[in-house]
């Protein structure tokens, strides 16, 4: 065929996404790698905005790594799982789209076809992924976490709590990463909220991760019936890939 | 019309059927077993692959069992597996291979449902397919496993764990598809992907060379550049698109159709109308449709339905197999789909029931339900599938059970269709409330603890349901499991206070409702309530159970809030009543819990051991051997490995293990043999346990993991991988629940001992980060510790004693003597020999180090020498004498080349009198030792004091010439008369 998926750093990317990380501290080394790769793509480089996405996220993840080390969530094996198949999900994706596979989610696809270019400003295109991450992996991390471990998702447990612990942390670090954006960037997660219906309910990162919990719990009630399973599947991506192409859209860059 | 039938060679995949030949066949060494799971996209190539290989293996002599999971959503437990014996029985000549086969498919049969069933299944289907195999390597091909059901799972990962004791392989493919979103197996392969007896393939598409050349052999010739071009970019190296486009170019159809789609479009078309009926039929059935089948379906006469299955063999919509038809791909299944009219799918499903529930011999309840509920007639699909319902409770499938039960709810509520014939069915009598009793508690079995509790909501608003107070029982019972304690409690409280319960209901409610409060902690409560549930048990008869179940809770809060003489009392009382008036389980479950109070909070090893040993005897008896024998036998290796009796040890884990038990008891078994090899140094053992650890983890249970990690840091230590040791505990950290203080206790000094000796060896960089952490974790303990029971922190100080002499170290890089004599001395005092001798080494090394007190140091090296050598110790033995040359200190009195091999115990020497130099006072306190008395008890027993006692133990010791309880309770067992 022509070039290959990702250029020069082609054979590094293939190497690096060969090995599943199964554990946080894992994850948090493969994103870091990954975004040393990233920032080599030609021909935006560190303005790559996938690499936009991945910055945000390695920051958010380590943040997640230091609560567990410091003891800062209630069950800490559930929130681990939960990162590690988060991150896979992501991981899943850029094997898909690396292999060419018509597997790739639309909601990630969408961001990745902008790798090579135009360009678009970071704060869309971290948003973007924010979107594909949160809205449409999300809620099947959950369901696999809980599947694995024995647990349901019931509202006001201990893994709720932790769950929701995850919105602190986005408050925390996003302001930092982004000083002087933030109301623009509150604005955005409003509208990435799930679907497109909800848009206007907004309440920042709490709102759409809330959406993605109730995602979860609807898909944990069909999960043993591939036929609904994949009809869940195939309306969060649809959803996604529309909101994921609007932020990249002109019109995302209103944001910064 | 072999011809027009013919396959297309296998293109572009030497190096994968290389790769699966040789994980799963050529390098893979007696006993052990491996795994390939291939993933990949529709027509991708995955089927063809596993029956070449699947041919390829059987010539070399293997065995190979083919089966396929189903997508009907609801097949029954197990049915892969026993799809593939029947299989296997229409093509098996051999008779004694046949009537192994006949005899495994009967256990299946003849399966009742009981406690500990699924377990006992396991081990009967590992053994029938151990005959069938009758020495040949064992090959289970596996195709569609997206569709798997939870009990072959189940069985999968217990005979990939090793745990069967069979020599097998297993190649399964997973389409990639489904593994998207939110798929069981996701988490499973995740795991599973990390073994070095697993591998994952994931099946790509052929590149350009290789699509090329299959479109070559297809057609005869290369194609013209421009046709190669275009069959590349529509196929995407997809070799089922590939070969179909190239023969439609072949046969001079070429560019009539576009996509695959339109081609089987094209070729559905073109049928004549017999065969079009026969393909319509199979899509609409569930694959294989038997012959037979297919001909009640379509109702040709014969001549006719042969000449239509060949012509739609010959296009190229069907295959034909032995034991029916399918589709020739899922690509074709999609394309008929939207084919049918839904009233012309309806009336196929009818006739499929029909023919179904007419057909002699066993009904395929499922399939039946399935067919009935498709054709539109809920009323007829309904007893079906409580039929098949009750078939999946009977083979311990509770997941699928639930599904049928709730299935049969829906369609009680379905108003019946109207049948062909213009009337309606008579509406069939069913009991709802019991409906919804049999789907909650099929529910709360698979862990489905929300719908279980939504299900019980429905049955209690159902007037025919059940009394309140049971109900209450029940729904705190399903949230106890849930984990959800304060609304279970709740329950329990409502049970008491309510004047409508029963005695028996309210004698239930405060013993376990005792047990709750015991796991969250609050002994004293647990303590009360257990009381009221014994005073209330008092007037009950038949409350054996409950007796047990709240003594258990009585006891251990009295452990736990420091009287543990009175807590050791009431569980020996509760043993006594259990042999009287009890059934088996209610002995079996007093014995454990009397065990797990000796060997854990109260910290009498020895006693402890010798009762879960007696106790282990007494159930085999009652014939709880595979369940409870197993657990008490789990209990028994744990504490001879902390008194340091490893030989002992190892022989009752062996034991244990001939049970081939399943589930958490094989997972506890399997560490508690990891133990033991990692402490002998024996890798090889320890790895193949942690594999299959991991195996078995796979599938779900998080406590084990912490477990695990520890040990393979200890491993990985001795093997001087301190990054791997590093790894393995930073893990731990961030996985470790922070109220479990003795786990993250131990982990904390097994990530410090690893940074410690990383840095003095020089072996890894060191990580100040990890560090940091480590010391926090510390802090952390020492903070949690002191707020929690008397026995946690017993046990917990004993760890923090190494880990702050594990910190001296890291922070002179000498240690600090004084630090390591104190952990030495903790140690000694928790009569814990494998610590107390690791501490002695490092403070012989600290005093070294110093150059001070070199006398003492030699003296520490050579108690910890014996101490390490009459454990068996083999890598700590050998890093002693490192250090005793260094030093010049002689440790042994007749240095031998290498550490001496581990112990074995002693054969059992004849069976003469033993016993016959003990006076009869020492005989009677012997007995009493033999029953796992503590020296305060047996004192109390025979009148005497306990202080007397000790010096007729220390006789008896001497005069059998043993130096522990256990040994002398098992001369004495061996010399009892009888």
């Amino acid at each position: 065929m022509t070039e290959p998926v990702w250029g020069p750093v082609h054979q590094d990317i293939v190497g690096l996404l060969a090995d599943h990380p199964a554990d946080v501290p894992a994850v948090v080394d493969h994103l870091t790698k990954l975004q040393d790769l990233l920032v080599r793509l030609p021909p935006l480089e560190e303005s790559c905005p996938l690499a936009d996405f991945n910055k945000l996220y390695l920051v958010i993840t380590s943040t997640v790594l230091d609560g567990l080390y410091d003891d800062r969530f209630r069950d800490p094996a559930f929130l681990a799982r939960l990162d590690v198949e988060f991150a896979a999900r992501y991981f899943d994706a850029l094997r898909f789209w690396t292999d060419s596979s018509p597997s790739t989610p639309k909601a990630w696809a969408c961001l990745f076809k902008r790798m090579r270019g135009p360009d678009a400003r970071p704060l869309p295109s971290a948003a973007a992924g924010v979107n594909a991450h949160i809205n449409y992996d999300l809620p099947f991390a959950l369901v696999t976490t809980f599947d694995s471990l024995d647990s349901e998702p019931i509202d006001g447990s201990d893994q709720h709590r932790d769950y929701l612990e995850i919105n602190n942390i986005f408050a925390e670090r996003i302001p930092q990463l982004r000083r002087g954006y933030l109301d623009n960037w509150q604005l955005m997660i409003d509208m990435v909220n799930g679907d497109i219906d909800d848009w206007y309910q907004g309440e920042l990162v709490e709102y759409t991760r809330n959406v993605a919990w109730r995602n979860a719990q609807k898909i944990w009630r069909c999960r043993h019936d591939p036929e609904a399973r994949e009809c869940e599947r195939t309306r969060l991506d649809d959803n996604a890939a529309l909101l994921g192409r609007l932020l990249l859209s002109p019109l995302g860059a209103f944001l910064q | 019309m072999a011809s027009e039938v013919d396959t297309a060679p296998l293109v572009g995949r030497t190096g994968t059927m290389a790769t699966l030949r040789s994980a799963l066949y050529d390098d893979l060494r007696p006993g052990q077993t491996g795994a390939v799971f291939l993933t990949g996209e529709s027509g991708v190539g995955k089927t063809r692959l596993l029956s070449e290989v699947g041919d390829q293996l059987r010539q070399a002599g293997a065995l190979v069992l083919t089966g396929a999971c189903l997508d009907i959503g609801d097949a029954s437990p197990l049915h892969p597996v026993r799809q593939a014996l029947r299989r296997l029985d229409a093509e098996q000549g051999e008779a004694r291979t046949a009537s192994a086969i006949r005899g495994l498919l009967q256990v299946f049969d003849e399966e009742t449902p009981g406690p500990d069933g699924a377990g006992a299944l396991l081990e009967r289907v590992a053994q029938g397919l151990h005959l069938v195999a009758g020495g040949r390597p064992l090959v289970l091909v596996l195709d569609d496993l997206q569709w798997v059901d939870r009990s072959t799972r189940q069985l999968l990962l217990y005979l990939l764990a090793g745990l069967g004791d069979l020599q097998l392989s297993v190649l399964a493919a997973i389409r990639a598809e489904s593994l998207r979103g939110a798929h069981p197996l996701r988490r499973v392969l995740t795991e599973l992907r990390r073994l070095r007896s697993v591998q994952v393939v994931d099946l790509l598409p052929l590149d350009r060379a290789a699509t090329d050349e299959l479109a070559a052999a297809v057609v005869g010739a290369p194609l013209p550049p421009e046709a190669a071009d275009q069959l590349w970019r529509r196929s995407g190296g997809n070799p089922f698109v590939a070969e179909e486009l190239a023969r439609d170019r072949r046969d001079g159809r070429d560019g009539i159709s576009d996509t695959v789609r339109e081609v089987f479009l094209d070729r559905v078309d073109a049928l004549p109308q017999p065969a079009h009926a026969v393909v319509h039929a199979v899509a609409v059935g569930v694959e294989p449709v038997e012959h037979w089948l297919l001909a009640q379906v379509v109702r040709l006469p014969e001549e006719e339905l042969l000449d239509a299955v060949r012509e739609a063999v010959a296009h190229r919509l069907l295959v034909g197999a032995d034991d029916g038809y399918r589709l020739r791909h899922r690509l074709v299944a999609e394309v008929l789909a939207s084919e049918l009219l839904p009233a012309e799918r309806a009336a196929l499903h009818r006739r499929f029931a029909e023919a179904l529930t007419a057909a002699p011999g066993e009904l395929h309840q499922a399939r039946l339900a399935h067919h009935w509920r498709h054709a539109g007639e809920p009323a007829r699909a309904l007893p079906a599938a409580m039929a098949a319902a009750r078939e999946a409770e009977r083979l311990h499938g509770y997941a699928e059970a639930h599904r049928h039960w709730s299935a049969a709810l829906t369609l009680a509520t379905e108003p019946p269709a109207v049948l062909p014939d213009g009337g309606r069915p008579e509406p069939v009598e069913v009991d709802r409330a019991e409906l919804l009793s049999h789907a909650a508690e099929a529910a709360h079995h698979s862990g489905e603890h929300a719908r279980a509790l939504t299900l019980l909501e429905e049955l209690a608003a159902e007037e025919s349901g059940p009394p309140v107070c049971a109900l209450h029982i029940r729904r705190a019972r399903y949230l106890a499991a849930a984990g959800r304690s304060a609304p279970a409690e709740e329950e329990y409280r409502r049970v008491l206070a309510s004047p409508d319960c029963t005695p028996h209901e309210r004698c239930t409610a405060a013993a376990r409702l005792a047990e709750l409060l015991l796991h969250l902690g609050r002994y004293a409560e647990a303590g009360e309530q257990a009381r009221e549930a014994l005073a209330l048990a008092a007037d009950v008869p038949g409350s054996t159970s409950e007796v047990v179940m709240a003594s258990a809770a009585l006891g251990f809060s009295e452990a736990f809030l420091e009287d543990p003489a009175a807590g050791l009392a009431v569980m020996r009382r509760a043993l006594d009543t259990a042999e009287r008036s009890g059934g088996p389980e209610d002995v079996a479950c007093a014995y454990l819990h009397l065990a797990d109070l000796m060997t854990g909070p109260l910290n009498i090893l020895e006693e402890g051991v010798v009762v879960a040993r007696r106790g282990a005897e007494r159930v085999a008896e009652l014939g709880l051997g595979r369940t409870w024998e197993t657990r008490l036998l789990a209990v028994a290796t744990n504490g001879l490995f902390r008194v340091g009796q490893w030989a002992e040890a190892e022989k009752v884990v062996a034991a244990a293990l001939r049970h081939r038990p399943s589930g958490a008891d094989a997972v506890e078994l399997l560490l508690a043999r990891c133990r033991l090899s990692v402490g002998y140094g024996d890798v090889e053992a320890s790895d193949r346990d942690l594999e299959a650890v991991a195996t078995m983890l796979a599938g779900g249970g998080a406590r084990h993991v912490l477990p695990m990690l520890i040990l393979r840091a200890g491993l990985s230590m001795w093997q001087g991988r301190h990054d791997l040791a590093r790894q393995a505990v930073q893990r731990g950290l961030t996985e470790s629940r922070s109220d479990d203080v003795i786990v993250l206790a131990t982990l904390a000094w097994h990530g410090l001992r690893a940074e410690a000796e990383a840095a003095a060896g020089r072996t890894i960089e060191p990580d100040p980060n990890a560090v940091r952490r480590l010391r926090e974790a510390v802090d952390r303990v020492t903070r949690k510790s002191a707020r929690a029971g008397a026995p946690v922190r017993y046990v917990a100080d004993g760890f923090l004693a190494l880990c702050d002499a594990e910190l001296s170290r890291l922070d002179d890089g000498r240690g600090d003597p004084a630090l390591w004599e104190r952990s030495a001395l903790e140690w000694d005092r928790r009569n814990h020999p494998y610590p107390a001798a690791y501490s002695r080494l490092r403070q012989a090394e600290a005093l070294l180090g110093r150059r001070s007190r070199v006398a003492t140091a030699g003296k520490l090296l050579r108690q910890a020498y014996e101490m390490a050598q009459s454990l068996g110790a083999v890598p700590l033995t050998a890093e002693i004498r490192t250090i005793a040359s260094r030093a010049r200190v002689t440790v042994d009195a007749a240095p031998g080349p290498a550490p001496v091999p581990r112990p074995r115990a002693a054969p059992a020497g004849p069976a003469v009198d033993e016993l016959a130099t003990l006076t009869a006072r020492e005989r009677e306190v012997l007995a009493a030792v033999a029953e796992g008395l503590t020296n305060r008890e047996i004192g109390q027993r025979l009148f005497i004091s306990e202080r007397t006692i000790g010096v007729h133990v220390s006789h008896i010791f001497d005069k059998l010439q043993v130096r522990t309880r256990v040994q002398a309770s098992a001369i004495f067992l061996r010399s009892r008369p009888g």
